[in-house]
């Protein structure tokens, strides 16, 4: 196990998700200045002399709005995820445990999941937005909601997998009741495929609260959040384009980060490629 | 549907040169009505009754364009006959006989006469639901003499009365046109309603009853976008010929090939103010309102927020009025003087704002700068007008708020105490009364008065004086300098 030589996207990944990470905790403790504070005279400031990214139109500094961004968008993410994961998880392993006789609690299961993923996530934080005011909580719960059905979905199929093995029928006939055998036996098991869905659903979130910032939606102004940043820039975009390069570099690089680590997570737990390394 | 939209465009300037060549005083209403123009709006009306509905963009789009008053205001704020010849005004300055213009349709082809006068004005006090509409409890009563004369006899003299004709208050209503305000307005205009396509445009064809000069384009389209930039792009690929207002000043150079593109930078009445709610803690103590007029430094605001573009004011009068004053210098920018006033003490606000770009930028300026002295304002964008128009304008739920008022000669919302800035001072009243009943002399001394008295009391802040931002294309005719009615008037516009 611990010979297994990691690959790239998984290093790649990692460093990428890294930095966004490292640039949200520091940011908790220190940012070059004060990121929503207002300076007239430093209106769009070039790069340098403390303002190593320069400034946006209200004298903002753009790396400390970057690295609060990197914060907001991390937290949306964990909410989010965390939502998905917490709800979808459940409900798949109990539909892909439903013996034959109780087939249809699986069928309902999986088809108020198709239900809700038809809706897209971001119809869904508008719609949330409109009736609750908009907003990061609305946005995060809005997204989590949406990603329920991934996490149920993949969780019943590795569910199913592992239902028919050989442990899991010593089990039953063992005695064990359902409840015991998911917790002992079906969670543990199908936890790296979570994990890799949890991954790139967090690639996905990050994409979803950037747009619903950038159409209002989403964080409230001014706390930083890169969609909005690139919302504000675009007026900006002919006369000083780095102020939309650098939250869109953010997003893409972040986006990217995490669904690499997806990717390489996915190849480092499978356990067939595991078996074909030796 | 677009691109047809833009050949019609094309095809109607081609002809429009044809029509040129041959002088464009003896044009026929047969070649004009082939020109189309579309002109980009921010904010879409929720429906077309300015009578029972707030918001500036129903009355923007449809007065003087689709309904007509007896009188209207021109480029310099100067009263106009419209519907009425003229009019006289008895010595006691109580009397107003209009003598209305013959021949005068409605679009529904109704006339229209002296009993159109009583009925419209009299539905201003009997059906409108609008806050404004206090400004006709002057009246005493309106009755027909003849039908083409009406005589409104008011309760004392106003020097307001004739000016709020002028507005949508004054439109003109058919009798047998009011059934379904709110999608088939029916006026006396140049334009009547074309068609509208909700959430993306409303069309206006000409009228072809008018009474007057028809309207050199055949066709307006007002189109409604709601993101500044996706505006900007319209005009850059041609999918629209006039931006009515630019939303992101900032933007502006785009637009700077003179080959290509006109601009046009004026004043307008709109008053971008910083609502505080006077009714409800922490804003019902003088001391804390004017804490955040030193707290907040205008000119960086107008600076960062939009462009510098625009003009500082110090109370609720634009520069257009002739009782302005310069009153910016009454709250000079001082942080510490905030800070003493406050007394030490902290607040967090409700800064609730309209989701418009004028409005989120300023909100930023505005936090920061309060955040400077100790006041925490949070900022929730409401939708607008619906959400922002329910939560602050009618129940009041907020501390702060930026709104820009453009309604003309609008220093009166403060004298009632039930708008949504919950002002009362008595005194401010009787100043306005005074100035209403008085003399020309005596109407500037007092409004002059009166706005300081505002400006003193910090009965809110005013950030700044909105400008007329508009871009077209070049050759685009008949633009508004300044925009100080509540319109934007077509019925000038015309492509080369």
């Amino acid at each position: 196990m611990s010979g297994r030589r990691l690959n790239l996207g998984l290093v790649t990944g990692g460093a990428l998700v890294g930095v966004v990470v490292a640039a949200a905790l520091v940011s908790f403790v220190w940012t070059p200045h004060d990121p929503t504070l207002v300076d007239a005279a430093g209106k769009l400031r070039e790069p340098g002399g403390g303002y190593l990214l320069g400034a946006d139109k209200f004298g903002r500094d753009t790396l400390s709005q970057l690295m609060v961004g990197a914060r907001t968008t991390l937290y949306v993410g964990v909410v989010a995820v965390g939502i998905a994961a917490v709800v979808g998880t459940p409900l798949g392993v109990a539909a892909g445990m439903a013996p034959r006789s109780r087939g249809w609690l699986s069928e309902l299961i999986m088809r108020v999941n198709d239900l809700v993923f038809a809706f897209p996530a971001l119809l869904l934080a508008v719609m949330l937005g409109a009736v609750y005011g908009a907003g990061t909580l609305t946005a995060m719960i809005a997204i989590g909601v949406a990603t329920v059905p991934a996490f149920a979905r993949v969780a019943r199929a590795a569910t199913m997998q592992v239902m028919v093995t050989d442990y899991v029928l010593a089990a039953r006939a063992a005695g064990r009741r359902g409840p015991a055998i998911a917790v002992r036996h079906v969670l543990p098991n199908i936890g790296s495929v979570l994990i890799v869905q949890a991954s790139v659903s967090f690639a996905i979130a990050i994409l979803a609260e950037a747009a619903l910032s950038f159409l209002g939606f989403g964080t409230r102004p001014p706390t930083p959040s890169w969609g909005r940043m690139l919302q504000e820039s675009q007026e900006l975009l002919f006369s000083t384009p780095r102020l939309a390069l650098w939250p869109g570099l953010a997003i893409a690089l972040a986006v990217l980060g995490f669904n690499l680590l997806g990717d390489g997570l996915r190849d480092h737990l499978d356990p067939k490629l595991r078996s074909a390394r030796g | 549907m677009r691109r047809i939209g833009i050949w019609i465009a094309l095809g109607g300037l081609l002809l429009g040169t044809a029509a040129c060549g041959g002088g464009s005083g003896g044009r026929s209403g047969g070649t004009a009505a082939k020109e189309s123009l579309s002109v980009g709006f921010v904010a879409e009306p929720a429906n077309l009754d300015f009578t029972s509905t707030e918001g500036a963009a129903i009355p923007q789009a449809l007065l003087v364009n689709v309904y007509e008053g007896l009188v209207k205001l021109d480029q310099d704020g100067r009263i106009q006959p419209l519907l009425a010849e003229k009019w006289d005004v008895s010595p006691d300055r109580k009397t107003y006989t209009f003598t209305l213009r013959k021949n005068v349709t409605f679009s529904s082809g109704a006339p229209f006469t002296a009993d159109d006068v009583v009925f419209s004005l009299g539905r201003v006090r009997t059906d409108w639901k609008l806050k404004i509409k206090s400004q006709f409890d002057v009246i005493d009563k309106v009755d027909k003499k003849d039908d083409t004369t009406a005589v409104v006899t008011l309760k004392r003299p106003s020097n307001g009365f004739l000016y709020a004709l002028a507005t949508r208050l004054g439109a003109m209503f058919s009798r047998t046109g009011v059934a379904d305000l709110a999608n088939k307005p029916v006026g006396t205009g140049p334009y009547q309603l074309g068609a509208w396509k909700r959430g993306d445009s409303i069309r206006l064809d000409a009228n072809p009853k008018y009474w007057g000069t028809k309207p050199a384009a055949g066709t307006v389209t007002l189109k409604y976008f709601k993101d500044a930039t996706a505006m900007n792009n319209a005009l850059l690929t041609g999918g629209i010929d006039v931006i009515s207002s630019v939303q992101a000043p900032e933007s502006l150079q785009q637009f700077a090939d003179p080959n290509r593109f006109t601009t046009v930078e004026g004043t307008t009445n709109g008053e971008v103010v910083l609502s505080l709610n006077n009714g409800r803690p922490p804003f019902d103590d003088k001391k804390a309102r004017q804490a955040v007029r030193y707290a907040i430094d205008h000119k960086a605001l107008l600076d960062t927020a939009w462009a510098g573009r625009g003009k500082l004011i110090g109370s609720m009068v634009p520069p257009t009025d002739p009782w302005y004053e310069d009153r910016t210098g009454d709250y000079p920018y001082d942080p510490a003087k905030a800070k003493e006033l406050l007394g030490g003490k902290t607040y967090t606000v409700k800064m609730r704002i309209p989701n418009l770009p004028y409005a989120v930028a300023s909100a930023q300026v505005v936090k920061s700068q309060l955040a400077q002295v100790g006041i925490t304002a949070d900022i929730e964008p409401l939708e607008f007008p619906a959400r922002w128009l329910d939560v602050v304008f009618k129940q009041g739920d907020y501390d702060m708020s930026i709104i820009n008022h453009v309604e003309p000669r609008d220093m009166g919302i403060f004298a009632d105490k039930s708008y949504y800035f919950r002002y009362d001072n008595p005194a401010f009243g009787k100043l306005l009364a005074s100035a209403d009943e008085g003399s020309e002399q005596q109407q500037t001394d007092d409004l002059k008065q009166a706005a300081k008295l505002l400006s003193d009391d910090a009965a809110a802040d005013w950030l700044f004086l909105f400008p007329n931002l508009i871009v077209a294309k070049k050759g685009v005719t008949g633009l508004p300098q300044n925009a100080i009615a509540e319109s934007f008037d077509f019925t000038g516009l015309a492509k080369q």
